[in-house]
C-alpha cells in the first residue's frame, strides 16, 4: 500500500493519485471471484482447483459411497466457498463443480443444469438490482469457466463442441487440456492445434485476454498462443531426480512438474486467472455477459415479471408426444376395426339366430299340424 | 502350453479372434499395432474442423494378420470398434457390438444345421474382448459397467486400462483395486483366468493367480522406438522420462500379450466354443419354441413399435377367436338346418302317407 503523497501544486492538482486511491479501496474491500469447472469425471478438476489455490478446497473424492448412490443420470452443481488471504488481501472465492457431466451412456442435454445455473445467477443479480433496497447483493455470477478436454490426442468430441458452444456465449470460457502428462510433446502440440482449429471452425467463443494494453501485450499474446492450456495438477511435494522438491507427479520413469513450463502450461493458466487477468475476467462478466443477458431478457419481458421456467428437455418431450400420439392412433384404429367386425359378427349371429327361431317355429307349427292330423285321423277312424 | 490341435494348424496357423472396444483416445489402436508389431489398424482419421460436431456412429471392422508367438503361428483376427463411446448418446453402439458377436454365433449355428456343410467355412466367433477403461483414476463409470455387464454373458471380457502411463504407481494400484471392487459388486462375469485348485498343477494355479491379480491390465502402447543402451526399445518419450512398453515395471503389456496369444489362447477358445456358444445356442433354440421376448435394451421408438406389435398380436389373437366362434356358429346352423330338412322330409313323408291313407279310407 503506497501512502498518499501530497505534492506541491506545481506538480498538478492530484488527479494522478487516483489509481492509488483505487488501490486502497480495492485492497480494503477485497475481491470476490467465482470460477466454474466443467468436464467428465476423472479429468483432474478437483486437483487443479486445489493446485491453483494451493489449498485443499475440494476434499478428495469419497469412494466408499459410490455403490450406494443410485445413478440418477443427472449433472449436479456443487458450490464450494472459501476465503483466501495473501499479504493482507482477501479474496472470497467460490468454486462451482459439475460432477456427473458426461459420465453416462446417454449424455444428451447433460449441459442443461450447467447452462441454467449460469443464467440463473445473472437472473438473480438482475432481480436484486431491481429491488428498492439493493445494498446487500449476493453475486454468484460466474467469472470464468474452465472446460476440461480429455487428452485423447485426436480432436474435440461432439459433446465437447455442443457444451462449449453454449457456454461460450454466456461466460468467459477457458478450455484446458486435462492430464496433459498423458501426451508426448509432439502429440500435445498437434492436439492443441487441432482443438484451436475446431474452436475456430465451429464458432465457439472463448475468452481472450485483451491486447490493447501495450505494456502487457506481449504477455497477453503469449497466453493467447498457449490456449488450450495443458494442465498437470498436483498438491503433493515430490523429489525430482536432481534433488529439487517440487509440486509434481512421481512416476517410475521421472517426475512431471506442475510449475515447470516445459512440462505444462499451469503457470500461464494461473497467471491468467489470478495474477494478471482476474479483474478483467470479473469486469467482462459484469459488463459484457451480464449486459447481454439483461438486454435479452428485457427485450422479451416486462420489468419486474418473473422468468418463465423452461421445460427441461423440450425436444425430448416433443418426440415423446409425437410417438405416443402415433401409437395411440394406431391402437385406436385397430380397435375400431376390431369392434366393427365384432358388430358385424354379432349382427350375423342375430340374423342366423332369427332364422333358427323361424325354423323352430315352422317345425312347431308343422308338428302341431301333424298332431292335429293324427288326432283327426284317429278320431276320424274312430268315428267311422 | 495347451496346443489346440491338429497337425494342419502348424501349417495354417491357429485361428484366434479378439475384439477391442473402447472410446477414442483410450489407446486401442496403438495397443493393437503394438501387439501385432506392425500397423494393422489405422489411427482415427481426423475430420475437418467444420465437421467435428458430427457424430460418426460405431463401425465394426475385422482385420486379419499372421503372427508368430513362441514358435506357433497364429492367424489373428482383430475386430476394431471405432466410434464407440464418441456420440452424445451411446445406447445404439452397445447394440451394434452385441449384434456383431451374436451374428457370428448365428452363422455357426446355421452352418452346423446344414445338411451339406461348407468345408471352408470361416469361424468368426470372438474369443476375447478387450475393453479399454479410460485412466480416470476414480472407478468404473456407468458406460464401463453397462458394457461389461451386457457383453460378459456372450464373450470373454478382459478389462484393460489404456494409457496407463497417466497414473502414478500409487494411483494405479488404488484404481485397479476399485475397479475390481466394482466388478465384484455388480457381479460382472469377466474372464478372470479360472483355475481349479483340485485338478490343475501348482504352476498353472500360480500362473493364473498372478494373472488374475494383475487384472485389469494396465497397458502402455507405442509405435515408436527409441535407443536405450544401444538397443531399440518401444517407448514413449516425455520431457521428464521415458516409458518402456515392454518393461513389466512400466506396463502389463508383456504379461497380457503372453496370456492371450500364448498360455491362455486355448482356454479362451475352448470357453468360447464349449461354454459361451453352447449357452447361446441353447437359449436361442429354446427361445424359438417359447417365443419369449428378448431382454435387450430398446430405444424409445423401438419400444413404442414393440408395444404396437404386441397390441397387434393381441388383436390378431382375438380376431382368430372370433373367427373360430363364427365357424362354430356356422357349423351349428348347418347342423340345425340339416335337422330341419330331415324333419321336413319326415313330415312330408308322413303327410303324403296320411293323405294317401286318407284318400284311401274316404270314399
Amino acid at each position: 500500500m503506497s501512502a498518499l503523497t501530497t505534492s506541491p501544486p506545481t506538480d498538478g492538482i492530484g488527479i494522478a493519485n487516483l489509481p492509488n486511491q483505487r488501490h486502497k479501496i480495492v485492497a480494503k474491500r477485497g475481491a470476490h471471484f467465482t470460477i466454474m469447472v466443467v468436464g467428465e469425471s476423472g479429468l483432474g478438476k478437483t486437483t487443479l482447483i486445489n493446485t491453483l489455490f494451493s489449498t485443499e478446497l475440494s476434499p478428495a473424492k469419497n469412494y466408499s459411497r459410490r455403490h450406494v448412490k443410485q445413478m440418477d443420470k443427472l449433472t449436479e452443481v456443487e458450490i464450494i466457498k472459501a476465503e483466501l488471504e495473501e499479504k493482507q488481501f482477501k479474496v472470497k472465492l467460490t468454486v462451482i463443480d459439475t460432477p456427473g457431466f458426461g459420465d453416462y451412456v446417454n449424455n444428451r442435454d447433460s449441459w442443461l443444469p450447467i447452462v441454467e445455473f449460469i443464467d440463473d445467477q445473472h437472473e438473480a443479480y438482475m432481480r436484486q438490482e431491481q429491488q428498492p433496497q439493493r445494498n446487500e447483493k449476493t453475486d454468484l455470477r460466474v467469472h470464468a469457466c474452465l472446460y476440461f478436454i480429455r487428452p485423447t490426442g485426436h480432436t474435440l468430441k461432439p459433446l465437447d463442441i455442443e457444451v462449449m458452444k453454449r457456454l461460450g456465449t454466456r461466460v468467459n470460457l477457458i478450455p484446458v487440456v486435462a492430464k496433459a502428462d498423458t501426451l508426448t510433446q509432439n502429440d500435445l502440440f498437434v492436439f492443441k492445434q487441432r482443438v484451436r482449429e475446431v474452436i475456430a471452425a465451429q464458432g465457439i467463443r472463448i475468452y481472450t485476454p485483451p491486447l490493447d494494453d501495450d505494456e502487457n501485450a506481449e504477455h497477453a499474446q503469449m497466453l493467447i498462443d498457449a490456449i488450450p492450456f495443458s494442465i498437470i495438477g498436483s498438491t503433493e511435494d515430490v523429489r525430482t531426480p536432481d534433488g529439487r522438491v517440487v509440486k509434481g507427479r512421481e512416476y517410475i520413469w521421472g517426475v512431471a512438474e506442475v510449475e515447470n513450463e516445459n512440462h505444462c502450461d499451469f503457470k500461464k493458466l494461473r497467471s491468467l486467472l489470478i495474477r494478471t487477468h482476474m479483474l478483467d475476467l470479473i469486469s467482462t462478466t459484469e459488463e459484457s455477459h451480464y449486459e447481454n443477458y439483461r438486454q435479452q431478457q428485457m427485450e422479451t419481458r416486462k420489468f419486474g415479471e418473473p422468468k418463465v421456467k423452461k421445460l427441461d428437455n423440450p425436444k425430448f418431450k416433443e418426440e415423446e408426444e409425437a410417438l405416443r400420439k402415433k401409437f395411440t392412433e394406431q391402437v385406436k384404429s385397430e380397435e375400431a376395426r376390431f369392434r366393427q367386425w365384432e358388430q358385424h359378427l354379432i349382427a350375423e349371429r342375430d340374423r342366423l339366430n332369427k332364422d333358427l327361431e323361424q325354423a323352430h317355429s315352422a317345425i312347431k307349427t308343422l308338428e302341431a299340424e301333424l298332431d292335429n292330423l293324427q288326432v283327426g285321423y284317429g278320431r276320424g277312424t274312430g268315428r267311422r | 502350453m495347451p496346443i489346440t490341435g491338429r497337425r494342419r494348424n502348424k501349417v495354417k496357423g491357429v485361428q484366434f479372434t479378439i475384439m477391442v472396444v473402447g472410446a477414442s483416445g483410450t489407446g486401442r489402436t496403438t495397443f493393437v499395432n503394438t501387439l501385432c508389431e506392425s500397423d494393422v489398424l489405422n489411427h482415427k482419421a481426423i475430420q475437418p474442423p467444420e465437421a467435428a460436431h458430427q457424430e460418426e456412429g460405431i463401425r465394426i471392422k475385422p482385420v486379419t494378420v499372421e503372427l508368430e508367438e513362441d514358435g506357433i503361428r497364429i492367424s489373428l483376427t482383430v475386430v476394431d470398434t471405432p466410434g464407440f463411446g464418441d456420440s452424445i448418446d451411446n445406447e445404439f453402439a452397445f447394440q451394434e457390438i452385441m449384434n456383431y458377436i451374436e451374428r457370428q454365433y448365428d452363422d455357426i449355428l446355421a452352418e452346423q444345421s446344414r445338411i451339406k456343410r461348407n468345408p471352408r467355412f470361416k469361424d468368426n466367433r470372438v474369443h476375447a474382448l478387450l475393453y479399454f477403461i479410460p485412466p480416470s483414476g476414480h472407478a468404473l463409470r456407468e458406460m464401463d459397467i453397462e458394457l461389461m455387464r451386457r457383453l460378459s454373458p456372450c464373450v470373454n471380457v478382459i478389462p484393460v486400462i489404456g494409457k496407463a502411463d497417466s497414473l502414478t504407481p500409487k494411483e494405479l494400484k488404488a484404481f485397479k483395486k476399485r475397479i475390481v471392487e466394482d466388478i465384484e459388486h455388480y457381479d460382472i462375469p469377466i474372464y478372470n483366468f479360472p483355475y481349479d485348485v483340485e485338478e490343475d498343477d501348482e504352476d498353472t494355479i500360480q500362473d493364473n493367480m498372478d494373472l488374475r491379480s494383475l487384472l485389469p491390465f494396465a497397458v502402455v502402447g507405442s509405435e515408436e522406438e527409441v535407443e536405450i543402451e544401444g538397443e531399440p526399445v518401444r517407448a514413449r518419450i516425455y520431457p521428464w522420462g521415458v516409458v518402456e512398453v515392454d518393461n513389466p515395471h512400466h506396463s502389463d503389456f508383456v504379461r497380457l500379450r503372453g496370456a492371450i496369444l500364448g498360455s491362455h489362447l486355448g482356454d479362451l477358445k475352448t470357453l468360447t466354443e464349449d461354454v459361451l456358444y453352447e449357452t447361446y445356442r441353447t437359449e436361442k433354440l429354446s427361445r424359438a419354441v417359447n417365443s419369449d421376448n428378448r431382454d435387450s435394451q430398446l430405444l424409445p421408438e423401438d419400444l413404442a413399435n414393440q408395444s404396437v406389435r404386441l397390441k397387434e398380436e393381441q388383436l390378431r389373437r382375438e380376431e382368430e377367436k372370433l373367427r373360430e366362434i363364427e365357424l362354430k356358429m356356422q357349423r351349428e346352423i348347418n347342423e340345425k338346418r340339416q335337422q330341419l330338412m330331415a324333419k321336413e322330409a319326415a313330415l312330408r313323408n308322413l303327410e303324403s302317407r296320411i293323405t294317401a291313407q286318407g284318400s284311401n279310407t274316404s270314399y
